[in-house]
């Protein structure tokens, strides 16, 4: 069985050979590890002022955009085929430097949604790109953002579809590449005016909220269209609805302002014969049963540390969704041991590789998850994960 | 009548009520009653504590903590030419940013707010903050405690480092540290010697009045 058949049974609730390993590899610092390449770090040529003004040109140009993003992600996808990963995930992203005079760097990010992402470096001295504000604060400001980005939003969406499908081309004989249809719906339309704006607008401006969503409900359609365009059976799609300790937003304000955006996805995913596979950080078990009730297939993530526990899902929601991830970045896969690496992915399998639709993975991606600790994790994966499972259920 | 102003009051913030929460002060604003507003804040600050029952609870969610906060700010704002604050380093202070590397200021602001609207005065020093900055911000403001943020698991080594920092510091009066975010557990606030950990604004805020009383 190869990887991508083990990864479509998984995905039908079937036991495959074995329990499938899946990358969230993204960050530099980790791909730079795994390949023996040197840090780039775009802040410190920013911050040192060697950019001339021809290339600070170019790279404000769409063309050095897709070239250097494509050029990272098929660094972290070739780092992820060599540890051994079955699947990675795939995140195209579209962003525009723009002269910033309220930052030390000068310089930042925009995103075509209205968001700010702020320029740095991580431990290991390679770029990093946080979101930082957004810049349409008020109703009014949106549209107007909105209105003057609508040939931008055009040219990202062929930009998605073009990456996606020369990723694939790239990668799909050694490496299943599953494409993220990102940011979400909801975290489009709270991030760039701020989550207390938002909130306030929720409450005061419903009408204004509906509209919003439906703009970004059929952008993000168009989005997860150019995904699927590449011919890869599973997607990723999410919204960041969870945090620490529980929901951002109450679960029924997100049922009457978001529901019916999730179901046209789930649908518009289905009817070209897809899966859907969902992310969300945080504390989720209160979106479990609606994820179902959405039409979403599987979710990726459920990060430990904010109570989210494999057994428990199960639980809680049977074989009605596939599930991906879980296992820790904070320490375990940081500077966990490999005995604690191991058990780890044992309690993992025995909690949720069970009847298949389980596929082992880390919970997120950051600079310091270490790929010797990747490298154990899919090891243990390949040991403990064959089926039929000999792991006592815990 | 007076009573029935300060219990709208109380009422309307629980009831999320933005309109009715304000014309309820603003009744007292067009009163001009300086003794009346004083109960107005007290009454503020027990619907607050409400919020932040029923959000512990798990009754309430995030957006409706913030939304209390965002009415009781608009309240407070109405009603300050009546309140005699005085001068406004008496009051408890509270220190927070995000630690250095992290520019997620969600958490820290949602804090913030709801530290601002029961009454702490809040010295925001803003995301991506240098260890030196927490300490000076200590030292000058002798804080009950410095509020740490951190969402970015690379960026959490910053947390032990400014606790290091401040515990080298001499101060007339505890100054305790505190982190929250979901980069921080409380594994990592023990091993890092921090005195509490705050899973949510409610909690850390409940605990940082708890320094306040003992001081």
């Amino acid at each position: 069985m190869n990887f991508k058949q083990r990864i479509l049974k998984t995905m039908q609730h079937e036991e495959p050979d074995r329990v499938p390993v899946m990358g969230l590899i993204l960050d530099p610092a980790t791909t730079n590890r795994v390949l023996g390449k040197e840090s780039f770090n775009l802040a410190a040529m920013l911050q040192s002022g060697e950019l001339d003004d021809a290339t600070l040109k170019a790279l404000q140009s769409d063309e050095t955009w897709n070239q250097t993003y494509l050029s990272t992600v098929s660094d972290s996808l070739e780092s992820a085929a060599r540890l051994g990963f079955d699947a990675n995930w795939v995140i195209y992203s579209y962003m525009q430097l723009q002269p910033d005079p309220q930052t030390s760097l000068g310089w930042v990010w925009h995103d075509p949604y209205g968001r700010v992402w702020e320029i740095g470096s991580d431990n290991h001295g390679n770029t990093t790109t946080n979101y930082a504000r957004g810049l349409c604060t008020t109703p009014q400001k949106w549209e107007a953002w909105v209105e003057s980005k609508r040939e931008v939003f055009d040219r990202m969406i062929d930009s998605v579809r073009a990456f996606h499908i020369d990723v694939v081309e790239k990668f799909g004989d050694r490496i299943y590449p599953i494409g993220y249809a990102a940011p979400g719906v909801f975290e489009n339309c709270w991030q760039p005016m701020g989550f207390p704006e938002f909130t306030r607008l929720m409450y005061q401006d419903p009408e204004f909220v509906h509209r919003i969503v439906a703009f970004h409900t059929e952008l993000y359609l168009r989005f997860i269209n150019a995904v699927m365009d590449s011919g890869v059976e599973v997607v990723l799609g999410g919204d960041d609805v969870g945090q620490k300790t529980g929901p951002l937003v109450r679960p029924a304000m997100i049922e009457k302002f978001f529901g019916n955006s999730y179901r046209e996805i789930s649908q518009c995913v289905h009817d070209r014969g897809r899966t859907l596979i969902w992310h969300s950080c945080g504390n989720i078990y209160q979106f479990l049963d609606m994820y179902v009730d959405w039409g979403i297939d599987g979710i990726i993530t459920m990060e430990p540390t904010a109570g989210m526990e494999l057994k428990k899902v199960r639980e809680q929601i049977g074989h009605k969704l596939v599930l991906i991830g879980n296992l820790d970045i904070t320490r375990l896969l940081v500077s966990g041991s490999k005995e604690e690496v191991e058990q780890a992915v044992k309690k993992a399998i025995a909690d949720a590789g069970p009847g298949g639709g389980y596929v082992l993975s880390a919970c997120h991606s950051h600079s310091e998850v270490d790929p010797e600790r990747l490298k154990w994790m899919i090891d243990a994966a390949h040991r403990f994960g064959q089926y039929p499972l000999s792991l006592p259920a815990n | 009548m007076s009573q029935e102003i300060l219990q709208q009051i109380r009422e309307q913030l629980l009831e999320l009520d933005l309109d009715a929460t304000v014309a309820a002060a603003r009744q007292i604003v067009d009163q001009g009653d300086k003794k009346l507003a004083k109960s107005a804040v007290e009454s503020l600050t027990q619907g607050l504590e409400i919020v932040g029952e029923r959000f512990q609870s798990g009754e309430w969610f995030l957006n409706e903590l913030v939304y209390a906060g965002e009415i009781s700010r608009e309240v407070l704002d109405l009603l300050s030419p009546l309140l005699e604050t005085g001068d406004e380093s008496t009051q408890d202070a509270i220190v927070v940013g995000t630690v250095a590397h992290d520019l997620h200021d969600l958490g820290k602001n949602i804090f913030g707010s709801f530290a601002r609207s029961a009454g702490f005065r809040v010295i925001d020093l803003g995301v991506d903050i240098p260890v030196e900055q927490f300490v000076d911000a200590a030292r000058e403001y002798q804080p009950i405690a410095v509020g740490l943020s951190c969402m970015l698991t690379p960026a959490a080594q910053g947390i032990e480092s400014v606790v290091l920092a401040i515990r080298e510091q001499e101060f007339s009066v505890p100054v305790r540290v505190i982190a929250g975010g979901a980069a921080v557990t409380q594994e990592l606030v023990t091993s890092v010697g921090a005195d509490a950990f705050a899973p949510d604004a409610v909690t850390g805020l409940n605990q940082i009045r708890a320094w306040g009383e003992q001081r």
